[in-house]
């Protein structure tokens, strides 16, 4: 039987992806631990753990605990800094065929910034996403927590370097809206959202928290009502195109988050659970989308039908 | 004289010792969704889960692990990491299988204990480094707990009895090899025929002094240690009982490898939750027990 021509390919502001299967930052290591166990050609992008200024040693064990249906992480953005990751896993990188999508996360405006020139100078970054909505490090969600400061990072890095620019957003604001606005009126070509939610585990026995960092950020298919959400009120309220993450799993994952308005999405922990789920969603998305009756993941994009008295919020 | 320890162990490296190109090219994991073959209760608690995989029975060496979960289930979510127990050789005598021994811990075993023979589970591996090769004369595993997993395989390859990876590595031949296996009580020791089996002299130690001597495995060791004896010790255990073994070690000034039962999430180094601190230029980082470890030159690890 003949295949009909389904066309996987997708916007993102400036930029353009091969299919909207892509990974979550901090799930899929530095690539290369993955070679041998996913063809990341078959991947519409792909994005390391996130990049910082100087090293960082991360965070006390135990830095992963297991809760219901969901992991719980704090990490603390252990990573060897700007230089070690321009020197050692760039030029690895920059040679995979597929588009690298490199993640920052500064201290400051202007450690974002410098990361951006650098990164630009170097070559073969297809974009960048700053992750401003890391609950597991000081500061970290300090810019993606306040409009104000969201719009001084997405500003200062989009002077920085000619890139495109996605801003990764936390869920744990009071309005998710406010924060991907203040992004888009600064020149992000998109937003990505969720980050994970703030949460802790805790044994009583030993009254302790499981977490050396006592508190950490829930993933995971537990959290993935809350990101369908994020998207649908951002998508509701704006034009900014957005890359969905939480708890995506499944093809039924994928268009879930596509019907509610995302562009792409990003797979996170199901990687740590399932390897090769990534490919698997490749290579069932074109089955999704003849069952959903469209020929392009673009003409699915925030088609979701929602009754007109229906009070947004 | 320390022993003779030949190899790339000969001297103490603990800079970053897994450059991550020759990684990636050095490992093949097989990733695969199998059914549960055999799962046999072999004592309190305690079972041999077997599952058929032959490409990743082939590669597997004593030491590795894989990671286990049940298919298509989200709670439990995440895969638990067991260590090679041993593999099953078909008619031609060519690994076909994989056996893992488990206890009953948590959300997963629990389940785990109740699950049906053709149930299907998600296997990853094999996954880690391996336990060295070594040219000694007298190897002592200290084992604590279910920290007895690995040390089957590794006995049958020391003894000569099996080879293992592919294509298959050889090791030297150790003359003397002994098995110290502490629990806390004697119905939970499980596997003692296969050590005896694999060719190793076991002596037992159970806490509530149920079977053999009764307190903890490490008292076995010092006693050996103080007959003056210098043999490799490899231990697999809890972490207060792998540090209490590396301090004998080093205070007895013998070779001490630790096997590290770090919990871990994904097992192939992409989540960065398995980390160990690891010393490095005269001070400490992070390292990941599964990309890394889990065994470890007892003298690279911060205690």
């Amino acid at each position: 039987m003949e295949q009909p021509a389904v066309d996987l390919s997708v916007s993102l502001g400036r930029l353009q992806l091969p299919n909207p299967i892509t990974v979550a930052s901090g799930t899929f290591g530095y690539i290369r631990e993955m070679e041998g166990i996913v063809d990341v050609g078959r991947l519409g992008a792909v994005i390391p753990k996130t990049v910082t200024w100087q090293k960082r040693l991360g965070n006390a064990p135990w830095r992963t605990v297991e809760t219901a249906a969901g992991l719980l992480n704090s990490i603390g953005l252990d990573n060897d800094g700007i230089d070690y990751f321009l020197a050692e896993h760039l030029p690895y990188l920059r040679r995979l065929p597929t588009k690298l999508i490199v993640s920052i996360a500064g201290r400051t405006a202007d450690e974002f910034a410098r990361m951006a020139e650098r990164l630009e100078a170097a070559g073969g970054v297809a974009a960048l996403e700053l992750n401003i909505s890391c609950p597991n490090v000081a500061h970290g969600t300090d810019f993606g927590a306040d409009p104000v400061k969201c719009a001084e990072v997405v500003r200062l890095v989009r002077s920085a370097c000619d890139l495109p620019v996605i801003a990764k957003l936390s869920p744990n604001v009071t309005s998710i809206v406010e924060i991907a606005e203040a992004a888009e009126q600064n020149g992000a070509d998109a937003v990505s959202m969720i980050n994970t939610v703030l949460g802790m585990a805790v044994d009583w026995r030993r009254r302790r928290p499981l977490l050396g960092n006592v508190l950490g950020g829930l993933s995971g298919p537990a959290v993935k009502p809350i990101a369908l959400r994020c998207v649908y009120q951002v998508r509701s309220r704006l034009s900014i195109p957005i890359m969905g993450i939480g708890g995506i799993a499944s093809i039924d994952d994928v268009m879930e988050f596509i019907v509610a308005g995302a562009s792409a999405v990003q797979v996170g922990t199901a990687n740590y659970y399932d390897p090769q789920v990534t490919l698997r969603l490749v290579t069932q998305l074109p089955g999704a989308l003849q069952e959903a009756g469209v020929t392009s993941v673009r003409d699915l994009v925030g088609t979701l039908r929602v009754a007109d008295e229906v009070d947004r919020g | 004289m320390l022993p003779l320890v030949r190899g790339k162990v000969d001297r103490m490296s603990c800079s970053r010792s897994t450059d991550l190109a020759e990684l990636a090219g050095a490992r093949s994991i097989s990733v695969a969704e199998v059914p549960v073959a055999e799962n046999e209760p072999l004592a309190r608690d305690t079972y041999r889960l077997r599952i058929y995989h032959p490409p990743m029975a082939r590669r597997f060496l004593p030491g590795q692990f894989l990671m286990l979960r049940l298919a298509d289930c989200d709670d439990p979510l995440i895969g638990r990491a067991f260590a090679l127990y041993d593999t099953v050789l078909d008619e031609r005598g060519e690994p076909c299988g994989v056996d893992v021994v488990y206890l009953v811990k948590g959300k997963l075993t629990r389940r785990l204990a109740r699950t049906p023979v053709g149930q299907r589970v998600l296997v990853w591996g094999p996954l880690g480094n391996s336990f060295p090769p070594i040219a000694v004369d007298e190897v002592v595993m200290v084992a604590g707990g279910i920290g007895q997993t690995p040390f089957l395989a590794w006995a049958r390859e020391l003894a000569g009895q099996r080879m293992f990876g592919e294509p298959p590595r050889r090791v030297p031949v150790v003359p003397r090899r002994l098995l110290l296996y502490g629990t806390r009580t004697a119905d939970l020791l499980a596997g003692l025929e296969a050590f005896a089996q694999a060719g190793l002299e076991v002596q037992l130690a159970t806490e509530d002094g149920s079977r053999g001597h009764a307190g903890r495995v490490t008292e076995l060791l010092e006693k050996i240690l103080q007959c003056g004896k210098r043999p490799a010790v490899v231990a697999c255990g809890p972490d207060p009982m792998l540090a209490a073994v590396a301090q004998l070690c080093f205070q007895y000034e013998v070779p001490c490898w630790v096997s590290l039962e770090t919990p871990m999430a994904c097992g192939i180094g992409i989540c960065f939750s398995c980390v160990a601190r690891v010393r490095q230029d005269g001070d400490w980082d992070y390292r990941r027990t599964c990309v890394e470890g889990p065994v470890f030159d007892a003298r690279c690890l911060v205690w």
